[in-house]
């Protein structure tokens, strides 16, 4: 069985944002303007979340946290959606089907890590940038929840191409853009059941956690801090 | 007391013709915005395929050249044509405009009768040489008509999830949605 999974070591990340960059531009996601940014409104797939360390009344220290969606092996949204909008498939990857959801949003609020988003109006882009959408990733239409998809439509490419060689798909065929842009070499993407692939080896690490453990969910997307777990989380 | 038939029953052939007038200008306004016309597309020559493939033995690919190797099959263009039809090769008329429009080097676009949905991930390769999907699956009759319709059946989600459960494949949304 494949396990897609990523590690993200916080001892590298410079919270350069580049993968927040890198995710608006491979997933067609529109920018925001100021009223909707005021709003709350505005979209990302992956945000940098800030914690604060330290104790209290001492000068906090800020924590910045690249936060994509966990595909949580015991995902929160699927089980509320009422439309089957929202699946995990059988690789561990949390999909949601845009020609299905109806907007209700009971997923948003399933979601305790707050990574899916609500689609309040039709996306624009300002010229020219509406030339460069990829074809590879549907624009979502107005009303919909849209969320991280681990780059999954690469995985579809990855996988077709692979077949059409003849082959396995190997460790490194398919990186969602994020891993691919960071140039802290923070991030890294592969098969958590593939013992030899680097995500396995990093998630079984002393430095390895995950974001409310407690709850149950078991998130695939596995921080590394050699300090204690990722802080007031 | 105009409005009341001889039952008694006050409006009742009003309500139905007001209703009746809705229905039709509902109707009309549907049909001329084209809601519930089926698309039609204009082709810039009629095509025959039969003529290509059945009388002269094409095969698909001669045309359609990425069928095999992409996930798109492709349409062709002047330069495809004119490897054949620089000079005319028969007396129909199409054939002299085909030619006529290669000799005034004017742009040959054929247009898409068949379109999956921008949220959809399809790649003909992988159904025509791995899954071996015989083209007339999807496409129908379409090697064998002698000019293009202007509308087809459109495929459904159905179809495709008949076929992936018939093939064993995964039907999973992710396979396809994107």
């Amino acid at each position: 069985m494949t396990r897609w999974a990523m590690v993200i070591d916080l001892d590298r990340c410079t919270a350069c944002q580049a993968c927040v960059v890198a995710c608006q531009v491979e997933n067609n996601i529109p920018p925001a303007d100021q009223s909707d940014s005021a709003r709350g409104r505005g979209i990302s797939w992956i945000r940098l979340a800030p914690f604060y360390e330290g104790e209290h009344g001492t000068r906090p220290e800020l924590r910045l946290v690249p936060l994509p969606c966990m595909h949580c092996e015991h995902p929160p949204c699927t089980r509320v959606c009422p439309v089957g909008a929202t699946m995990i498939d059988h690789e561990g990857i949390v999909g949601q089907n845009y020609a299905r959801c109806i907007g209700c949003r009971y997923c948003t609020t399933a979601c305790p890590y707050t990574v899916r988003r609500f689609n309040w109006k039709l996306p624009e882009w300002p010229a020219p940038m509406e030339e460069g959408l990829s074809p590879d990733v549907s624009v979502r239409p107005r009303g919909v929840v849209e969320k991280c998809t681990f780059c999954h439509h690469r995985l579809q490419v990855a996988r077709d191409k692979a077949r059409m060689e003849g082959r396995p798909l190997r460790d490194g065929d398919y990186l969602p853009a994020c891993v691919e842009s960071c140039p802290a070499e923070a991030m890294f993407f592969g098969d958590l059941d593939d013992r030899r692939s680097i995500v396995a080896r990093l998630a079984a690490g002393p430095r390895a956690f995950r974001l409310l453990e407690e709850l149950g969910t078991k998130p695939k997307v596995i921080y590394l801090s050699k300090g204690e777990s990722g802080g007031d989380v | 007391m105009t409005n009341v038939d001889r039952d008694g029953a006050p409006d009742r052939r009003l309500a139905i013709a007001v209703f009746a007038v809705c229905f039709c200008a509902a109707a009309a306004i549907g049909f001329v915005t084209g809601e519930f016309r089926p698309q039609s597309v204009d082709q810039p020559i009629a095509f025959n395929h039969k003529k290509h493939v059945v009388d002269n033995q094409l095969g698909c690919s001669t045309c359609h050249t990425s069928y095999e190797s992409e996930t798109f099959a492709g349409l062709p263009d002047a330069d495809i044509c004119s490897t054949c039809h620089s000079e005319p090769q028969g007396k129909s008329a199409e054939e002299a405009k085909l030619v006529r429009m290669i000799k005034e080097q004017r742009p040959l676009v054929f247009n898409s009768l068949f379109r999956e949905p921008s949220h959809i991930f399809y790649s003909h390769r992988r159904h025509v040489v791995k899954a071996q999907i015989r083209c007339e699956r999807c496409h129908g009759n379409f090697a064998m008509t002698t000019s293009p319709p202007r509308s087809v059946r459109r495929l459904k989600m159905a179809d495709c999830i008949g076929c992936h459960e018939e093939q064993n494949v995964s039907v999973e949304c992710t396979t396809c949605h994107r």
